[in-house]
């Protein structure tokens, strides 16, 4: 089962106006994965994930998830089907706490979101407290979401996203915003989703040095294309990389 | 359980209110409970989903026109009555539903306007049918039911079922769900939920609720006209709920509350009533956006000193999405 390909994206192209977001991109995931993307800002990493997700229509190209083409599948299809997503800024119910903000992602992937006559607090207290907990966000489950400091925001995007009990999780940017030390319990609970719940991970960034310490593979983008892969070793060492990436950073 | 005092308290109130004062308040009361129906299903959609209606009235007068033409023309007994109004505006909900539900914002109040008016020409222009313009005479309730207070205490009872009703769904998870699509509509298509679906579906529900305030109407009049349906009566739970509240479940009912009496109150020496009302909404959408129970909650906070919390009005944060980069 290990070797299962997940994911599958051909030739994948979108533009924006003129602009070329992505260009024939293909990338290819195996189940169990921890893979980043990375590129600087601009270079159509959240595009791409927005293609992938249903949120954009493609112009042209095929996305497979476990063989089945879901290319411009609706998102929530797309989400039952078993990808699931936390977006670059928090992007969560300001006005419900944190505690429906978790159980209203719980309940939509048990199929009860359309059950009309049961109060919606006798269900899912259990899974809702639990994730609450893996996302370290207990001690605020009565407090109203929009009240959540940056970082606990993200940490209850990342939340809303693993209620879906996806297999396949994109992150983009997931510890944009966030203290150092917010950072690296933020990475260390995505390395723990993957390693202990063996969910495939990929996720975005643009800071070199969080991607370098996770991801066992990278893959560089850099103006809508796909210009370098490979293991964070094989990519530091790239010249096209170093010199489009790297240069820019010093 | 504090609330639940509050609540026997006013149910109390409500039991003995008919029997103290004159028929003429006991009409008034019973215009708040059907209008107040009508506001609370109107909410589900403002209120809940976060989308504006302004063609309510559409399910309200077909739900009326239905009781009307079944008793008028058919004999067919109140309760029955009911129960095909509610059937007959859900479907018409159902219809007009499913391509309102395709907008959103300024569109789709301006579609539930047009779609709205579209039903009070069709009621206004099918004299064979409807008797047009003429409107429809001789709703006589049964004869259990024809004293003024008997006819509050029926409606009464229907109309707490009907609060207790759509008091449940906005605490199931359909309900949340509706809280969830008027939050963060995209988040939410991101959790798997079909965004048009379940809007349609509350669409539905609340028009089946204003379908049950409109057949309550007939009956209580004694004849139904087309102006049920116009744009002037799709307004009235929208001054309703923007008065009372919209993000409590009370708040309709008690801007019936306010609505009505006041409406009774200065009809009574001055025609300026358009006017009256007019600067009474001006001053609560400027003064108090969240409307008296808005008022109220936000004063209630401050007297416990509890944790700032967000303030209802406050439009969300949070909804733009990461689609840069």
């Amino acid at each position: 089962m290990e070797d299962e390909s997940i994911l599958s994206v051909k030739d994948l192209c979108k533009a924006f106006g003129g602009v070329q977001a992505n260009s024939y991109v293909n990338y290819e995931m195996i189940s169990g994965e921890l893979s980043a993307i990375i590129g600087p800002n601009g270079a159509g990493k959240s595009t791409f994930f927005n293609l992938l997700t249903g949120y954009h229509l493609v112009d042209s190209g095929k996305v497979y998830f476990k063989g089945r083409d879901i290319t411009n599948w609706a998102p929530h299809r797309i989400t039952r089907l078993g990808i699931s997503r936390a977006f670059q800024v928090s992007n969560i119910y300001p006005r419900l706490t944190t505690y429906e903000n978790v159980r209203q992602a719980i309940l939509a992937q048990q199929r009860r979101t359309l059950n009309l006559f049961v109060p919606a607090n006798q269900l899912a207290r259990q899974d809702t407290f639990e994730l609450l907990e893996v996302a370290g966000l207990s001690q605020h489950a009565d407090m109203l979401a929009g009240n959540l400091s940056q970082g606990d925001k993200k940490r209850l995007e990342l939340a809303i996203a693993l209620g879906s009990r996806p297999e396949l999780l994109f992150l983009d940017e997931p510890t944009a915003g966030m203290s150092g030390e917010e950072t690296h319990d933020t990475m260390e609970l995505v390395a723990r989703l993957n390693q202990e719940m063996g969910l495939t991970i990929l996720f975005t960034e643009h800071d070199m040095s969080v991607v370098f310490g996770y991801a066992r593979r990278l893959t560089v983008l850099h103006l809508g294309s796909v210009i370098a892969e490979g293991t964070p070793e094989d990519v530091r060492t790239n010249d096209e990389v170093q010199r489009v990436y790297l240069g820019e950073e010093a | 359980m504090k609330r639940m005092w509050w609540l026997a308290l006013v149910f109390i109130v409500v039991l003995i209110l008919p029997l103290i004062t004159g028929e003429f308040w006991v009409h008034v009361l019973v215009e708040i409970l059907i209008l107040g129906l009508f506001a609370a299903s109107f909410n589900m959609i403002f209120g809940y989903m976060g989308q504006l209606s302004f063609g309510h009235a559409a399910y309200y007068g077909v739900g009326a026109y239905a009781t009307g033409l079944l008793m008028v023309k058919g004999s067919v007994p109140l309760p029955i009555c009911l129960l095909a109004s509610m059937i007959v505006a859900g479907l018409c909900a159902l219809i007009l539903g499913y391509f309102c539900v395709r907008l959103t914002g300024i569109y789709f109040a301006i579609l539930t306007l047009a779609f709205g008016q579209l039903i009070y020409y069709i009621i206004f222009q099918w004299y064979s049918f409807t008797g047009g313009d003429d409107g429809l005479q001789g709703i006589i309730p049964p004869d259990v039911l024809l004293s003024a207070n008997a006819y509050y205490y029926f409606t009464l009872i229907i109309v707490v079922a009907a609060l207790i009703a759509i008091w449940r769904i906005s605490e199931s998870p359909f309900g949340y769900t509706m809280r969830a699509i008027r939050e963060n509509t995209e988040r939410t298509r991101f959790i798997g939920i079909n965004i048009r679906r379940y809007m349609l579906i509350n669409f539905v529900i609340a028009g089946i609720f204003a379908g049950l305030a409109g057949a309550l109407w007939g009956p209580f009049n004694r004849s139904i006209a087309p102006d049920l349906c116009t744009w002037h009566q799709s307004g009235i739970p929208v001054f309703m709920t923007v008065i009372g509240g919209p993000f409590n479940f009370f708040g309709p009912m008690v801007g019936s509350v306010i609505y009505t009496f006041l409406m009774a109150f200065v009809t009574g020496f001055t025609e300026y009533w358009p006017l009256t009302i007019g600067l009474i909404i001006t001053c609560v959408v400027l003064f108090m956006p969240g409307g008296v129970l808005g008022l109220c909650e936000k004063k209630i906070r401050v007297f416990r000193s509890r944790a700032p919390q967000l303030d209802p009005i406050e439009t969300t944060e949070g909804k733009s999405s990461g689609y840069g980069g």
